[in-house]
């Protein structure tokens, strides 16, 4: 049986639950987790206070409430297990995460995996800006695992992205890829503008024609091998219709003032 | 006017980032009023003609009724203390003396802290943190600088004498001729005021400035650039290939910015993007780059918040330890989404500039505020103190600009206290009830980066 959290009380400001992590309920019964601390503000309580928790972890924790949206670093650090939310949840969704996967049926904010390294996160509804990037002052963002988002994001996709993958099924903000240094993001509708500024390797990938920055050149339309491959992966969790994987790709190379080894591809039919 | 007239110089301006502290004041002293203030422009001007003082308002209020300053300070430092998610914001227009205390306040309540610079070079700040900053003072400018460019500013109206003290007119060592030694291009969105003083007017299309300076670093790299850029910028290639030549050959080589960069779409790119190319000409020649910042002390809250908590500006102390992250941490964001739950206030007026669904929250939660005269905030303020204005009544330390710290002289005295002076009686206070409430529960409560201050 799942370990089922429902939110009993709204938080008044920012609540910190970096403790609803698999990793931290494992092996606890329903009152040991409601004994555990969570951040309301700058005081300590217990998560019993706004959750009530029934169940026990098998592998899956279950989150509902009407309330998520000021809950922030719900799965941060988590390597393992699952956690589904119902609900809009708030920032740093699954920060720093090495495994295992985060399920949300709601919208999420900014800061959704920043900085993770493995697992997977799927939010049914939109993100915020700053979708799997480096943190202010870091200079590496996500480098592995996947975050897959059904709705809109905003600006800095991937901010300093070093690995992973990313994809959006409808439109991305401003600078989608800035800073990028490897790693792969796919947006199935618009892109912003100044796409993929800064970046020195990686590539990011659109179904829209795109205003592109004055640094990045055209090489040549064509079908990449490995589009079919990833577009197929995608395929699971999104509608990818049948002539994007057959179609060519204009491929654009930059940017031109760091290593110029990034690529942007966009459906060219 | 009376004959009780005195005469203070060096006095220091602090209307603007300029703080020029050349002024030479004449103050009546039976109508405490400031008669004349030579040298300064028209901002410092009508900043010493307006200073008046309201003799017979309260030092302090609550909810708009006159208290003692004693009954002001117990009830600000009970509110602060009984919140759970208080901020502090403003700190631009006082003293270091007093942005201390306000970091000291913060950190012991556990609360975040932000001060204007979120509003205007935050964005700047950001990108400081990620490509770095190649910088120097002013003095530097004005005696070795042979190329000025301002980018998104309009200097001539908002920082008057930045021309003639610092970086146009003025002569220095390597200088003499003032400027006919030097090459000044303003950038801009639209012709203003400040065109005519400089050598080369770049107009640039609404919202491309930062096509045109990542552009510039290519070129810079010597990367192509297609032509048709002029049709996206309304920047000619021809325009872009002269003045990069230029910035590669100039012997110092200054780039000064405004908030027609840091605030339109883009923000912290457009700045980092411009630090970045200062960055880069340094493979040729000496180049640095500079905010123009606005209000009198703004660059001292940078200079003091960095000190004390390691970032610039929206700080959090939640968790015991500061934290900076700007969209999360900053004042704008965090009341627009409800997450206050009380407000320390100093020098500032968030109620008369900030967008509607933060000064609704404001208007909820209970709001302490430090100011030299009544205001939309105070207005609303649960605790409003009455404070003296700081480099006309109070002493102290500003930050100028290009962070050089000047001392500020007092022309004359105000009945009222100062905001370092309240602060500090508020965080005395602060701690003795965060040390109380620690005791009941059997832990220090503060956090031990508070205990220092005496
Ligand atoms: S330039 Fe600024 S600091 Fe100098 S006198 Fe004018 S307003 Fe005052």
């Amino acid at each position: 049986m799942p370990l089922l959290l429902r939110q009993i009380a709204a938080p008044d400001v920012p609540m910190e639950a970096d403790n609803i992590t698999p990793d931290r309920l494992t092996g606890q019964g329903a009152a040991d987790v409601e004994r555990l601390a969570l951040m309301h503000g700058s005081e300590s309580r217990s998560i019993g206070d706004f959750f009530s928790a029934t169940g026990s972890y098998d592998g899956i924790i279950d989150l509902q409430g009407d309330d998520l949206k000021r809950v922030k670093f719900i799965g941060a650090g988590m390597s393992r297990g699952t956690i589904r939310v119902e609900g809009d949840v708030g920032e740093h969704l699954g920060a720093g995460m090495g495994g295992g996967e985060i399920l949300v049926n709601g919208n999420a904010t900014d800061w959704v995996g920043p900085e993770m390294s493995g697992g997977r996160i799927e939010i049914h509804g939109n993100a915020g800006h700053l979708t799997g990037s480096a943190y202010r002052g870091a200079s590496v963002g996500m480098t592995g695992g996947e975050i897959m988002v059904h709705g809109n994001v905003r600006n800095e996709t991937g901010n300093a992205m070093r690995g992973g993958l990313i994809a959006i099924g409808g439109n991305s903000g401003d600078f989608t890829g800035v800073n990028m240094l490897s790693g792969s993001i796919f947006v199935l509708g618009e892109l912003g503008i100044r796409t993929g500024a800064g970046m020195k390797r990686g590539s990011i990938i659109s179904m829209k024609d795109a205003p592109l920055l004055p640094t990045f050149s055209y090489s040549c339309t064509y079908r990449p091998g490995y589009m079919t491959l990833y577009l197929l992966h995608l395929s699971r969790v999104f509608a990818i219709a049948e002539e994007y994987l057959q179609g060519s790709y204009k491929r654009y190379c930059g940017d031109s003032v760091e290593l110029n080894r990034g690529e942007i591809l966009l459906y060219a039919g | 006017m009376s004959e009780n007239v005195k005469v203070v110089e060096n006095a220091t301006c602090t209307f603007c980032g300029c703080v020029c502290d050349d002024m030479i004041l004449t103050v009546d002293m039976d109508e405490k009023r400031i008669t004349k203030s030579k040298n300064a422009c028209i901002l410092g001007k009508a900043w010493f003609a307006e200073h008046y003082i309201e003799e017979d308002a309260p030092v302090a209020m609550i909810d708009n009724r006159p208290v003692s300053m004693e009954e002001a300070v117990e009830e600000a430092a009970r509110t602060l203390v009984n919140a759970r998610f208080p901020i502090t914001y403003g700190l631009s227009d006082t003293t270091c003396e007093a942005q201390r205390q306000a970091v000291a306040i913060t950190d012991t309540i556990r609360g975040n802290i932000d001060t204007t610079t979120s509003v205007c070079h935050g964005p700047s700040g950001i990108a400081l943190q990620g490509v770095g900053e190649s910088t120097m003072t002013l003095g530097e400018v004005k005696n070795r600088a042979d190329l000025v460019i301002y980018w998104g500013g309009n200097p001539a109206e908002s920082h008057p004498r930045h021309f003639g003290r610092y970086a146009v007119t003025a002569k220095g060592m390597f200088t003499p001729r003032g400027k006919k030694d030097r090459h000044v291009v303003l950038v801009d969105v639209r012709r203003t005021p400040s065109a005519p003083a400089a050598s080369q007017f770049i107009q640039v299309k609404p919202g491309k400035d930062f096509e045109v300076l990542w552009a510039l670093r290519a070129l810079v790299k010597n990367r192509r650039i297609d032509p048709d850029i002029e049709e996206e910028t309304g920047v000619s290639l021809e325009t872009m290939e002269e003045l990069v030549e230029r910035m590669k050959n100039c012997r110092y080589g200054v780039l000064f910015f405004g908030m027609g960069l840091t605030m339109t779409r883009g923000r912290h790119f457009n700045s980092g993007a411009l630090l970045a190319l200062a960055t880069d000409l340094n493979e040729y020649t000496h180049f640095v780059a500079k905010p123009v910042r606005g209000h009198g002390n703004v660059t001292g809250a940078d200079n003091v918040m960095s000190w004390q908590t390691g970032y610039p500006f929206g700080v959090n102390f939640s968790r015991g330890f500061p934290r900076f992250n700007p969209g999360e941490f900053t004042t704008v964001d965090l009341l627009a989404k409800r997450d206050v739950d009380a407000a320390l206030i100093v020098a500032t007026d968030p109620a008369s500039n900030f967008p509607q669904a933060a000064i609704d929250h404001l208007a909820n939660i209970p709001v302490v505020c430090l100011d030299t005269k009544a205001t939309l905030t105070s207005k609303l303020a649960h605790v409003a103190f009455r404070t003296s204005t700081y480099g006309i009544n109070t002493a102290g330390t500003v930050y100028r600009m290009d962070d050089v710290p000047i001392t500020l002289r007092k022309a004359f005295d105000s009945p009222f206290p100062n905001d370092e002076e309240i602060l500090t009686a508020i965080r005395k206070r602060v701690r003795e009830l965060v040390l109380a409430r620690g005791q009941a529960r059997g832990a220090t409560g503060v956090s031990r980066a508070a205990a220092p201050l005496q």
